[in-house]
């Protein structure tokens, strides 16, 4: 089912936590709310849930107005970051809770429950309790809890941020093929760009309570509406090196480097992401500085060049070897150039 | 200070494991023999106990059992009907005022309350407008409450969008506790005329509704801690798992606050089953209860012991299993409280 | 989802429920604060500034103005409530020393906190105020042949009660805190006490008292006090009725004080003993200071509490010898029994604000620095 917000705001007080946002879910699209923390992703969750009232603005789920609709009557389901299982109930009455309420007879609810847990792979454990269960598996009797009355749209509030980091990866995996076997419209709050980018149909990048970006991961992470956006994507972050714009030359420090864009800013942002850096030899580089760190992560190696005014951070080679201390030039890629205005962060194309 | 020095018994001093268990055993003994003593008497013939100290029953006296049969079959009603009552009051009370006191606390707990002291003022006018009414001008006290309703409604209508400086949940929380301190001798008379009014002088009805009052803030107080500490998540997934109010409150709340329902529960039972002074007021022979019952057998030809010992007995015994039972839920129970308050 | 629920009177019903819930859920509670509390107390004030007469058709309230305070205050009542007044005595003169050493120091660091606010002056102006009156009241009827009030007798019983109940309630706890053998043994025990119907351990204190016949009558006559009859000196009476107070509370001191003290924080004892401080050192740094907020928590509940005592005088003693040990609420019930209301609604006003602001001055300088402190 669709979810509209048109306009939504809202106010603690005389503290503005969300901007009007415009946000527009298709149907059984799988929609990440990605920012910081007080950003106002969970405000926006918890308005579509029904949990916050909406200061100003409409929030539409399949086509029907909920705005002041009860959250009980909206027919969504959310899975909380501390998954809210209720202590006192055993798996199989959390995972029933929803269809005891809509006093469904118990032949076909218990049917129901044990198909989720199949799906979820909890059969063996329906008889125990919440604190029993380790955190993996609490994440699952909650899933199903969400799963078990097929809601019109499942909301998760950063539902992985509590696993360790292994089990983390095998639940979005998990989560994705999931949502993508069921259908069900989702929208899904995290700080985690990683989640989001590997989750999301789109992703709606916010921050200061204003949506920054509303895109596909691949666009948000190409194409960046400005120089937030690109900041908060990528990791390592992206390279900046504060200069002036003036017609298709980039000017920093003694460097004059050649830029795709036209323009004329007095002051300028040149983003350029480590993997379109490329070490080189002084003579025939862009920007010249020393090797400030090595970091050897794995499958590349991660280089730190001080500049004149800046740290660039290159991505080599996992072979790379050289000092600390030795100059190096770095070379970056002309095609991969992104600038921006200092000022408000805009995008110059 | 050698009692400071060391945090476990196995490396205390040998002198200071005396001191300690000698201190606890006098406790022990101070605790246990007056209730050792009433148990002895309940036993004793008058002759018994009018003789002299004896201690030990057939060593120094022949335990009879004459005032058990005495209390038990010879007054027979005179004794069930208190202790009915007293059962009756005590359990309706703590029922009701656990129910009402909960249901305040968890919305104190949960929701934003903005009353408007204007609001409030209007209605303290309109309650003082009908004491006068009633009190000194002897107007129907019926008339004169819905003379009153009518202007606090109408007074609010109006002055619903003059501004004003409202209260917050700590202040009704506040208002609620803070109804302890009020003496119950004050509110005694009044309580006494109205119940008088309504014709339900002496009967349950009244001291139920006494008691539930007079122990409201206790439930408000201790529950309120327990209910902030019952995350919110919860609720919020009952909330859209379709579930009402009332049945998240009974279905998800309650249950997960069973130590601090047991302990206040407990609590309030003991201070109904042992009430004395509003029971003194409220009630004369219907609905008189044991503690007027016990502080009755003063009467005239001088303290009866043996009977009264009796009486003691089947007061206490019922509260301390049913405490010894549940006792370990008491000191946590009043532990949150206390700590936060 | 295909059990959407239809739109009937009992859903929309259910759901004005869960929109009002919040009030609906404080209502019944306020309703019956209200109706019990606020509504009676109100009509108590009333009845304080009025004089109740029995008429042939019942009853008539004639208002009085101050009549009834007057009358307790300074006239023929005033024996009563306030005691009789006799020239001061050298015990008379050390309350009023020590109620000047203690208002002094109370104002200094006062003065010295750098905290000086409006209404923290006027707090202390009502606490001072009411501290000194009722030190020169102590002091003004306590002399030989004078006679303190049911005033000073329920002051008193607060302060010698609940001072009694918390050194030996906090005592017990600590020594059973030392992760002694039995514990729990002695845990029960100490429990018991608060389960027994305060009209029952005034008889059973009876019992327990007796001269004569008495279990530690033997003890008297040893000690050769045989003859003397606590019940017709007043403060031996007086006496009886706080050890009989204390004996049903101290476990409730107990209780908490030991809960209090096994929830301790571990880490900040271990950090002090490998620190190489003493036991002593870590009981008055780290323990004491850990439990002193509950510990002025549950004083201010038994002071409460206290105030309201009644049961014990009225059955232990009869509030004698005379009215010696009457405290106000059996003061202003036997005062209701004669028919007086004014008189006796007069009583407990004096009794509600007395408490209060005692309370409330507790709540404000014991309390409320000694949970500070803690965090």
């Amino acid at each position: 089912m669709t979810v509209r917000l048109e306009k939504v705001a809202k106010f603690f007080g005389s503290v503005r936590v969300l901007h009007e946002l415009d946000l527009d879910v298709k149907e059984g699209e799988f929609l990440v709310l990605l920012g910081a923390s007080g950003s106002g992703k969970t405000t926006a969750l918890r308005m579509i849930a029904g949990l916050e009232t909406v200061s100003s603005g409409i929030i539409t789920i399949a086509g029907r107005d909920v705005t002041n609709v009860l959250p009980k009557n909206r027919d969504v389901a959310m899975v909380f970051q501390s998954y809210a299982l209720y202590p006192h109930k055993t798996v199989a009455e959390n995972i029933g809770y929803p269809l005891k309420i809509r006093r469904l007879p118990r032949p076909e609810m218990e049917a129901r429950i044990k198909d989720v847990a199949d799906q979820v792979q909890l059969t063996p454990y329906l008889a125990r309790y919440p604190r029993q269960l380790s955190g993996g598996q609490r994440q699952r009797v909650a899933l199903a809890r969400a799963m078990v009355r097929r809601p019109k749209v499942f909301l998760m509030d950063e539902p992985l941020s509590n696993l360790d980091a292994k089990l983390r990866g095998h639940m979005r995996a998990e989560l994705g093929h999931m949502q993508h076997a069921l259908g069900i419209t989702t929208i899904y709050v995290t700080h985690d760009q990683i989640e989001a980018m590997t989750l999301a149909h789109r992703v709606a990048l916010l921050e200061g309570g204003k949506l920054q970006q509303l895109d596909t991961p691949a666009n948000i992470y190409n194409d960046p509406a400005n120089l937030f956006v690109a900041q908060f994507i990528g990791s390592p972050s992206m390279n900046v090196v504060r200069g002036t714009l003036d017609g298709n030359l980039f000017m920093a420090g003694g460097t004059k480097i050649m830029v795709p864009v036209m323009g004329k800013v007095a002051e300028a942002v040149l983003g350029v992401r480590p993997e379109d850096c490329a070490l080189t030899a002084p003579e025939d580089a862009d920007v010249n500085g020393n090797i400030y760190a090595i970091e050897l992560i794995g499958d590349h190696t991660l280089v730190t060049v001080k500049t004149e005014s800046d740290m660039l951070t290159v991505k080599a080679a996992k072979d790379f070897s050289a000092k600390v201390g030795n100059a190096v030039g770095v070379r970056l890629s002309k095609d991969n150039l992104y600038l921006f205005e200092a000022e408000r962060g805009v995008r110059v194309r | 200070m050698s009692i400071f020095e060391s945090k476990k018994l196995g490396e205390m001093a040998v002198g200071t494991k005396i001191v300690v268990y000698g201190v606890l055993g006098i406790w022990t003994f101070i605790v246990l023999f007056p209730l050792y003593w009433v148990l002895i008497t309940s036993f004793k013939l008058p002759i018994a106990v009018s003789g002299g100290p004896f201690y030990l029953p057939f060593v120094d006296f022949l335990p009879s059992l004459h005032a058990w049969s005495y209390i038990f079959f010879d007054l027979g009603n005179d004794t069930f009907r208190p202790y009915f009552n007293s059962v009756v009051v005590a359990v309706f009370s703590t029922l009701l005022v656990m129910i009402t006191g909960s249901l305040a606390a968890y919305a104190l707990s949960r929701f934003t309350f903005r009353p408007r002291l204007l609001t409030i003022l209007i209605f303290i006018l309109a309650v003082a407008l009908v004491i006068v009414l009633v009190a000194a001008l002897g107007v129907n006290w019926l008339i004169a409450v819905t003379v009153g309703v009518a202007l606090a409604v109408i007074g609010a209508g109006m002055f619903r969008r003059t501004p004003s400086p409202t209260l917050g949940n700590p202040d009704i929380l506040f208002w609620m506790i803070s109804q302890r301190i009020f003496p119950p001798v004050v509110a005694a008379i009044p309580i006494y005329v109205m119940f008088q009014q309504v014709r339900l002088l002496d009967t349950h009805v009244a001291l139920i509704l006494t008691y539930t009052a007079v122990n409201l803030p206790i439930v408000v107080w201790l529950m309120y801690d327990f209910f902030v500490s019952i995350p919110k998540d919860l609720e919020e997934s009952a909330e859209l798992d379709g579930a009402s109010r009332i049945r998240i409150f009974f279905e998800i709340i309650l249950p997960l606050s069973k130590p601090g329902l047991v302990a206040t529960s407990l609590l309030v039972l003991i201070f109904s089953w042992n009430e004395y002074l509003l029971a003194l007021f409220l009630s004369t022979a219907n609905a008189q209860t044991m503690p007027l019952l016990v502080a009755a057998q003063n009467a005239t030809r001088g303290p009866q012991w043996w009977y009264m010992s009796v009486l003691i007995i089947i007061m206490i015994v019922p509260v301390i299993l049913l405490a010894l039972v549940l006792q370990r839920f008491i000191a946590k129970g009043l532990l949150v409280g206390a700590v936060k308050g | 989802m295909e059990h959407t629920p239809l739109e009937t009177w009992q859903t929309r019903a259910v759901d004005w429920f869960d929109r009002h819930s919040g009030r609906l859920f404080v209502l019944p509670a306020s309703l019956l604060i209200l109706a019990f509390s606020i509504f009676p107390l109100i009509i108590s004030a009333w009845l304080a500034l009025s004089r109740f007469k029995l008429g042939s058709e019942g009853y008539e309230l004639i208002f009085v103005g101050w009549n009834n305070f007057r009358k307790l205050l300074f006239g023929s009542e005033q024996y009563h409530l306030l005691g009789t007044f006799m020239p001061t005595s050298w015990l008379g003169w050390l309350i009023v020393a020590a109620a000047i050493v203690l208002i002094g120091w109370g104002i200094r660091s006062f003065v010295t906190s750098g905290h000086v606010t409006v209404m923290g002056t006027i707090g202390r102006l009502i606490a001072f105020g009411l501290f000194a009156a009722l030190a020169w009241l102590f002091a003004a009827t306590i002399g030989d042949k004078g006679q303190i009030g049911s005033l000073s007798t329920t002051i008193f019983y607060v302060f010698l009660g609940v001072a009694i109940q918390f050194v030996i309630g906090a005592g017990l706890a600590f020594l059973c805190s030392l992760r002694i053998r039995g514990r729990s043994f002695f845990r029960v025990v100490f429990f018991v006490p608060l389960m027994v119907t305060p009209v029952g351990i005034a008889y059973t204190f009876r019992m327990m008292a007796d001269m004569t016949v008495g279990p530690i009558s033997p003890l008297w006559h040893w000690l050769g006090l045989g003859g003397f009859s606590w019940a017709t000196n007043a403060w031996s009476a007086r006496l009886v009725v706080v050890l009989g107070d204390s004996w049903q509370w101290i476990p409730f001191m107990f209780l908490v004080m030991l809960a209090a003290f096994e929830s301790q924080p571990k880490d900040e004892l271990e950090a002090a003993e490998l620190d190489g401080a003493s036991g002593f050192q870590i009981f008055v740094d780290i323990t004491w200071p850990s439990v002193a907020p509950v510990a002025a928590t549950i004083v201010l509940i038994r002071m409460i509490e206290a105030f309201k005592i009644v049961d014990l005088p009225n059955v232990l003693t009869n509030g004698g010898p005379g009215i010696a040990s009457e405290s106000l609420t059996l003061h202003a019930f036997m005062q209701w029994r004669a028919l007086d209301l004014g008189a006796s609604a007069a009583i407990s006003y004096v009794l509600l604000f007395t408490s209060t602001i005692i309370c409330v001055s507790f709540f404000n300088f014991v309390v409320n620095p000694a949970r500070r402190a803690r965090q």
